[in-house]
């Protein structure tokens, strides 16, 4: 007896000896993997917490994502057009016109701007920088336009300016993350994904949530910009080209007919059938819907995508050419889009950096080169969905992700070759028009110099509650849960501007 | 020791329960006893009794926090006499049990006691929550049929022009004191011996005096405590009532740092619009005619967008329907009758693009509350809209891409709700037979004219 106590004894020594650091390790990693699983199971996937403020008809939605949604309250715009000017357009050459900032043109820039500021570039003191363009005023509304952007100040009676925006981000990437999805960090659902999220998608052979890029390059931000952050993927936005084929892949490979393709596509949803009678699992059945819709789209989307069926005084308007990537393109682009029951049709125009460093960065000429790129279409586009009739359902959101300063870029405390403006986070103007939105309002006055906003400032947050609002939703109840907790857009800020509403 | 008599008063709410358990099992009893001697006699005499005594506790420590914590005569009056006659009662059948022998007029006597108990307990409930504790849940036809007012107690509302020269006081704080303050400090209900439904009230202050002091909000109770901590105990409203909102409060720190006057205008404070903005009345015109209908079941909702159509309803909890046959463009005359079952439900129908003809516009008129019509790119005829002129709640008409001539357009000027038309893309574009009419009208064609700049290069 005694001898096999000993054993035991031993036996219990050895084994502790033997547990190793890597064995720790080891159980470590299968331990804090099971933990990571658990939420996983039992938490907040996103199936359960989507009883957030859509009311959303469970089965439908696990069938088809994408299944279009009632706004929780009467919204005016049914569908968004953001037409974002990556780079930042400089407010003080086309809307904000500031007189009092000629006279101290080449000036210093007085210490009390400076106290306390950062910049992204500007380092010592500046020199002030007047208004390149010339201003004056239009409309029944009077809006002061600049001579950058001559057509479209034949429409400014159409849209609702903010003229005091700020945002707390002077970089390109965050800026723009800050724009587009609330956060200036990587991580959340942009705009385009949260108002799809919400309301689906209303024709169910195209995509619900569109982006279309110009300007030759995409974002700083990268795709995250209309990344879907932890909203499932598929509310993320879908990039089309506007040259080529617009969603590569899109064709099917030489060889392959549509009958074949058709044969395929029902093989795949037979076995993804007997699986989830197996197993049940709605995801298979979200898989399922997603081949037919993918096999619908290569029919529709090359249609729509298509503009040179557009009679001639519509390429006119636009000033489009067809088979090449511009703004333009996609402008006309846009309208057919939200023509077609789109919901969200995102634009990128690149370009609009204008530090002054080389003559495309130049305030007195790239710019303007810039603007003539998009005062047409911008243009067009408002009179075209006016003229549809589509301006009541649509809201048209035009911005840049932050303004630009009233001195002279200065970087390595040199004087540029050309005329430019630093990046500038208390002060720029955006537009916005359609549905719901008081014609030819303007809201907030900025300083005698354009520097900071002195009343009716509006934030970001304020810009996404109101755009919310006008597609039906409370900002402060549209949630989501993630990590244990709801998140909404405007995360704990965002004042509807009233003003500005019809 | 003076404690002990008000603490007493404060256990009336538990006190109460006791009565009203042991009387009703007592009911209960006897009427579960087909004859007086069926061997439950002395239960049913133990909880008459028992339920007597108690109440006679409930019934002092009810008078005790009637004394004390400022509740008005006219409130509890009516609680505290059929309590007491409830006591007495309860006294009454503890005795009379022992000598009836009339079982059935016992039987009635007890029933009586029970409907005492109810009255008295509905009663004691309407003074603690609120008169309107139970009816405020029922739907507003039922509220009405119950002669209960629907509309709660107005809030601070402002009109967007001319508000400068509304009374600080009489306009802006007694509304904000009215739906916030107003439910536990009023005549009837003195909460802390405060009443401020009334300026007197307001001057006269609680127990612990004036609330408010003229340039000081800080040392105001008025305002300080609504700005305490929602957890403190002398948070103002107290955390389980609706809170006012913080413009509320900032306008009422105004008033009081503006010098607290009872005859000061608005405008004299000059208050941050930002301060008013969310009092603002915006008369808003509902886009949809309002109506009240039964929904459509979800059965036939999903039938239909089986069939292919678009279904949704306007917003969500609306019973106008919103649909669409941008996934339907097969459709043509004959697909109407799928929606036919809609009736007045149909706010909205889509039917750009697909293959209907002129006829389909005279069976419209089967939905009475049909705002908008999109006739896009269809084969619709002129002469078909006359058809259209049922159609009440039709404000805006899409046509774009179609055969209309100018002198059809004059048959829907009798559209009483018209607002809106659409005809880009037809005869009607730039033609100069086009006159003014009642309802705006689009015919588009736009153009940029080409300038100069558009082709300079910088």
């Amino acid at each position: 007896m005694k001898n096999l106590e000993k054993l035991f004894a031993e036996l219990s020594v050895q084994k502790l000896q033997n547990q190793t650091r890597r064995h720790f390790l080891m159980d470590c990693v299968s331990k804090v993997g099971g933990l990571a699983l658990a939420p996983l199971l039992f938490g907040c996937e996103p199936g359960t917490s989507a009883k957030a403020p859509t009311g959303l008809n469970l089965s439908e939605r696990d069938l088809n994502p994408l299944a279009p949604l009632a706004p929780p309250f009467m919204g005016k715009a049914k569908s968004i057009i953001y037409l974002h000017m990556a780079g930042a357009p400089s407010q003080l050459e086309l809307f904000d016109f500031k007189p009092e900032l000629a006279k101290l043109h080449d000036q210093d820039c007085p210490e009390s701007l400076l106290e306390g500021r950062k910049f992204a570039f500007i380092r010592g003191v500046p020199k002030m920088l007047g208004p390149q363009a010339k201003f004056s005023q239009h409309g029944e509304s009077g809006a002061w336009v600049s001579d950058y952007l001559p057509h479209f100040s034949k429409v400014a009676d159409e849209v609702a300016f903010l003229k005091a925006m700020h945002t707390d981000q002077f970089n390109h990437g965050p800026a723009q993350l800050f724009m587009q999805t609330g956060s200036p960090r990587l991580g959340r659902p942009s705009l385009g994904s949260w108002v799809t999220y919400g309301l689906g998608t209303e024709n169910q052979n195209l995509p619900g949530f569109v982006v279309l890029t110009s300007g030759g390059k995409t974002p700083d931000a990268g795709k995250s910009v209309w990344g879907s952050g932890f909203l499932p993927s598929v509310y993320q936005g879908v990039q089309c080209r506007s040259k080529g084929d617009p969603v590569l892949y899109l064709e099917d490979p030489s060889g392959m007919s549509r009958d074949m393709k058709k044969n395929v596509i029902s093989a795949i949803n037979q076995v993804n059938k007997e699986d989830f009678e197996a197993f049940g699992d709605p995801e298979i059945l979200a898989r399922i819907n997603q081949y037919e819709m993918a096999y619908r789209m290569q029919i529709e989307v090359p249609e729509v995508m298509n503009i040179n069926d557009e009679p001639e005084h519509i390429h006119e308007l636009y000033g489009t050419k067809p088979g090449e990537e511009s703004f333009a393109n996609n402008c006309l682009l846009a309208r057919k889009l939200v023509e077609k029951g789109v919901r969200v049709v995102q634009l990128y125009d690149w370009g609009w950096d204008t530090h002054g460093t080389d003559h495309d960065g130049s305030i007195d000429m790239g710019l303007r080169n810039k603007c003539r790129e998009i005062d047409r279409p911008m243009s067009a586009l408002l009179l075209d969905l006016k003229q549809r009739g589509l301006l009541e359902e649509t809201l048209v959101v035009w911005g840049g992700e932050f303004g630009r300063t009233p001195m002279q870029e200065n970087r390595e405390g040199k004087v540029q070759g050309f005329k430019g403006r630093d990046h500038h986070v208390d002060a720029f103007t955006m537009w916005v028009a359609g549905g719901g939105i008081k014609k030819g309002a303007s809201y907030g006055i900025t300083d005698d110099f354009g520097f900071s906003g002195v009343d009716e400032r509006t934030s970001v947050h304020d810009l996404h509650a109101t755009l919310l609002h006008l597609m039906g939703f409370d900002h402060e109840k549209f949630t989501y849960d993630f990590q244990g907790r709801p998140f909404r857009l405007t995360d704990v800020e965002g004042e509807l501007i009233r003003k500005i509403l019809a | 020791m003076d404690f002990i008599v008000p603490l007493f008063g404060r256990f009336h709410p538990i006190l109460v329960h006791l009565p009203i358990g042991f009387l009703l099992f007592g009911v209960l009893m006897v009427f579960l006893s087909k004859e007086k001697d069926s061997g439950h006699s002395q239960s049913i005499q133990l909880a008459f009794f028992v339920g007597s005594v108690s109440a006679v506790l409930a019934s002092i420590s009810g008078f005790l926090q009637y004394h004390y914590e400022g509740f008005s005569w006219e409130t509890v009056q009516f609680h505290l006499a059929l309590g007491a006659l409830t006591t007495v009662t309860g006294f009454y059948l503890t005795w009379d049990f022992r000598k009836t022998v009339n079982w059935t007029s016992f039987r009635w006597k007890s029933f009586s006691l029970l409907v005492l108990l109810l009255f008295t307990g509905h009663l004691g409930g309407n003074i603690t929550h609120g008169e309107e504790y139970l009816t405020e849940l029922l739907p507003d036809g039922l509220r009405r049929l119950l002669g209960d007012s629907t509309d709660a107690e107005q809030g601070l509302t402002l009109p967007e022009s001319g508000w400068e020269d509304l009374k600080y006081y009489e306009n802006v704080v007694q509304p904000i004191l009215n739906s916030n303050c107003k439910s536990c400090h009023n005549p009837r209900n003195k909460k802390g011996e405060l009443d401020l439904s009334t300026l007197e009230g307001l001057k006269k202050g609680g127990e612990n005096g004036v609330v408010f002091h003229a340039n000081d909000a800080e040392k105001s109770e008025l305002f300080s405590r609504l700005v305490l901590p929602s957890d403190d105990d002398d948070h103002m409203p107290p955390k389980e009532k609706r809170q006012p909102q913080k413009e509320e409060i900032e306008l009422i720190k105004l008033w009081l740092e503006t010098g607290a006057s009872f005859e000061g205008t608005l405008g004299e404070a000059r208050p941050a619009v930002k301060l008013l903005d969310p009092f603002f009345e915006r008369l808003e015109v509902p886009f949809y005619p309002q109506t009240e209908l039964a929904e459509v079941s979800a059965d036939s909702i999903a039938a239909l967008k089986k069939m292919g159509f678009f279904v949704e309803p306007v917003h969500l909890g609306s019973a106008l329907l919103k649909v669409s046959c941008l996934n339907f463009p097969d459709f043509e005359d004959a697909d109407l009758s799928k929606l036919s079952s809609l009736g007045g439900n149909l706010a909205y129908l889509d039917l750009n693009d697909t293959q209907i003809s002129g006829e389909i516009l005279s069976q419209i008129t089967a939905f009475p509350n049909l705002t908008v019509l999109k006739l896009n790119s269809t084969l619709i005829e002129g002469k078909d809209l006359a058809t259209l002129q049922q159609s009440p709640n039709l404000k805006h008409l899409y046509l774009n891409g179609t055969q209309i001539n100018p002198e059809d357009l004059a048959a829907l000027e009798s559209l009483p709700a018209l607002e809106k038309v659409y005809a880009y893309d037809t005869p009607l574009s730039g033609n100069p037979a086009v006159k003014k009419f009642r309802f705006s009208l689009e015919t588009g064609g736009y153009s940029l004219p080409p300038i100069p700049s558009d082709t300079i290069v910088y």
